[in-house]
C-alpha cells in the first residue's frame, strides 16, 4: 500500500472540508475516515519486517528495570523525559530543576533543540541517534534508555510528547515506556511506530563523557561532542573525545576538539599533540595555527613558525588569524634567533 | 520580516568593514566548531554563518521573555546553544514540536479514540487496539 497514514488522513480531512457546507454528516464523514485509516494500516512501516526477522544479535527481550522514573500528568513531560534520562545515565538531576532549563510557557512544552542542550548542561552528552527501529532498540540492548519525541494524535491535530523508552520485547511485539503518568507502558511496537513517526522519528541518548551511543553516526557522535565541548568543563570534553577518536582515529573535528579541550583544560603537550596529528593528516589552516600557537606556548619558536607559515599557505578565511599568529611568534623571538 | 531587515542592515555592513575582521578579534585558537565549519563551507558562508548566529541569539531571547522565560535563564539557555542551533532555534520557536501538550480538542476526539482503536494513535489511557 503506497499511501501513508497522515497522507490518507490528510485526504480524509480534506473531504470533510469540502463536503462540510454541503450535506456530509459527521457520521459518513467519520465512516470515511474510519475507511481511509483501515485502507492506510498496511501501509510501510519498518515493524513488521522486524518482527518477522529480528536483527542480528538483539537480544529478544530487554529492559532497563533500573531506570528512574518521574511522573507527569501535565505540560512537564520535556523535563520529566530528561531527568529520567540523564538519572539513568548517572547524572541526578529532578524535573523542578530542569523546568527553567528546557520548558518554555508560552509553547506549554519543550523544544528538541532545548532538549539537548538542557541535556549537555547537565553533563551529559546528548547524541541523536538514526531513525530507525532497528537502531532504538539496539541502543536499549546496549543499555541506553531512549528519548523519544512522539505524536500521539495525527499530523494535522498533534499531541507532542516527549517519552523515554526503557525496554522492548520482540515476542509480544511491545516497547517499553516512562510515559508521563505511566511508570510501565507496554505499548506495541507497531503502534509506537506510528506515533514515533508522526514524531520525525526523533530520538536521542544521553550518556556520560566517555561513551558513545552504539548506533550514532560520525557526524551525528562530532556534533554532539562539539556542542558538548561548549558547556562542558574542559577535563569532561577531553575524555568524551578521546572515546569518540577511538571509534574513528582519522576524524578531524574530534582531533581539533581533542585539542581545543586538552588546551583549555591546561595540557599543552596533549594540545600540541592532538593539533599536530589534525594539521599532518587533515592540513587545515585551523589546525596548522592551534598548532602553531600551542608550540609558541611550550616554548618551540621555530616549530611554531614553520606550523603557521604552512598554515598561512593554505590559509583561506583564516589569513588573518594567521598573520596575527605569527605576528607573536615574531614578537615572543629575538631578531638575532629569527 | 524585521529579522530580514536587520540581517541585511549586519551583512551590508560587515561587507564594508571586511568580513575577516571578525576573526582577527577572537581569541589565538580557532573554536572547534568554528573549525568543523571552516573545513566543509566557503568563507564567505563562515562569516555569514557566524552572523546569522549572533543575531539569532538575539531574536531567540528576546522570543523567550515573550513566552515567558525569566531572563537570566534565557541567558543562559542561548549560552547552552551551538550557533547551527541557535539558528534553527530562531526560525521555528513558534512553530517546532513543544512536547509536552496532552490531549486534543473536541473536535478530534471522536476520530483520534477511532483510530486509537485501530492502533494508529494512542491519545487516551483507556484504549486498547484492535490488533
Amino acid at each position: 500500500m503506497a499511501v501513508g497514514l497522515d497522507a490518507a488522513v490528510a485526504a480524509a480531512d480534506g473531504q470533510l472540508a469540502v463536503r462540510t457546507p454541503r450535506s456530509c454528516s459527521p457520521v459518513l464523514a467519520m465512516l470515511v475516515l474510519v475507511l481511509m485509516a483501515l485502507l492506510a494500516s498496511g501501509c510501510a512501516t519498518q515493524t513488521p519486517a522486524l518482527l518477522a526477522q529480528p536483527p542480528v544479535g538483539l537480544p529478544a527481550r530487554v529492559e532497563l528495570a533500573d531506570t528512574p522514573f518521574f511522573p507527569d500528568e501535565s505540560h512537564f513531560c520535556g523535563p520529566a523525559a530528561l531527568a529520567t534520562a540523564l538519572s539513568a545515565a548517572g547524572l541526578p538531576a529532578r524535573p523542578d530543576e530542569l523546568v527553567g532549563r528546557v520548558f518554555l510557557p508560552g509553547r506549554e512544552g519543550s523544544l528538541q533543540i532545548e532538549m539537548l542542550a538542557g541535556a549537555r548542561r547537565s553533563g551529559a552528552v546528548a547524541t541523536l541517534i538514526p531513525g530507525t527501529l532497528e537502531a532504538l532498540l539496539r541502543e536499549l540492548a546496549a543499555g541506553h534508555p531512549v528519548v523519544v519525541l512522539q505524536n500521539l494524535g495525527l499530523s494535522w491535530a498533534p499531541s507532542w510528547h516527549y517519552a523515554v523508552a526503557v525496554g522492548y520485547d520482540l515476542d509480544a511485539g511491545t516497547i517499553l515506556l516512562r510515559s508521563g503518568p505511566m511508570q510501565r507502558q507496554a505499548l506495541a511496537l507497531r503502534t509506537f511506530e506510528h506515533t514515533w513517526k508522526r514524531g520525525g522519528h526523533w530520538a536521542f541518548v544521553t550518556l556520560p563523557p566517555g561513551t558513545l551511543a552504539a548506533t550514532a553516526s560520525e557526524a551525528e557522535t562530532s556534533a554532539a561532542l562539539v556542542a558538548f565541548e561548549r558547556a562542558a568543563p574542559p577535563a569532561a570534553s577531553v575524555t568524551a573525545y578521546r572515546a569518540g577518536l577511538q571509534r574513528w582515529p582519522g576524524s578531524y573535528t574530534l582531533q581539533m576538539g581533542l585539542g581545543n579541550a586538552s588546551y583549555a583544560a591546561g595540557d599543552l603537550p596533549g594540545a600540541e599533540a592532538a593539533f599536530g596529528r589534525a594539521a599532518e593528516t587533515h592540513g587545515q589552516a585551523a589546525a596548522h595555527n592551534n598548532h602553531a600557537r600551542v608550540l609558541l606556548e611550550l616554548g618551540r619558536a621555530a616549530a611554531a613558525r614553520q606550523a603557521a607559515q604552512r598554515g598561512l599557505a593554505v590559509a583561506g578565511p583564516l589569513r588573518a588569524t594567521l598573520l596575527d599568529t605569527l605576528q607573536a611568534i615574531n614578537a615572543a623571538t629575538p631578531a638575532a634567533a629569527r | 520580516m524585521k529579522r530580514i531587515q536587520r540581517l541585511l542592515a549586519v551583512l551590508l555592513s560587515a561587507s564594508i568593514l571586511n568580513v575577516s575582521a571578525i576573526h582577527s578579534a577572537q581569541a589565538a585558537l580557532v573554536p572547534t566548531e568554528e573549525a568543523a565549519r571552516l573545513a566543509t563551507v566557503t568563507q564567505t558562508e563562515s562569516g555569514h554563518a557566524r552572523l546569522t548566529a549572533a543575531l539569532a541569539r538575539d531574536d531567540v531571547r528576546a522570543e523567550m521573555l515573550r513566552q515567558g522565560v525569566d531572563p537570566t535563564l534565557a541567558q543562559e539557555r542561548i549560552a547552552a546553544l551551538t550557533d547551527d542551533e541557535a539558528t534553527r532555534l530562531a526560525d521555528q520557536i513558534d512553530s517546532a514540536p513543544a512536547g509536552g501538550i496532552i490531549g486534543a480538542i473536541l473536535l478530534v476526539f471522536f476520530v483520534l479514540l477511532v483510530t486509537d482503536i485501530l492502533g494508529l494513535t494512542k491519545v487516551f489511557p483507556f484504549t486498547r487496539s484492535v490488533r
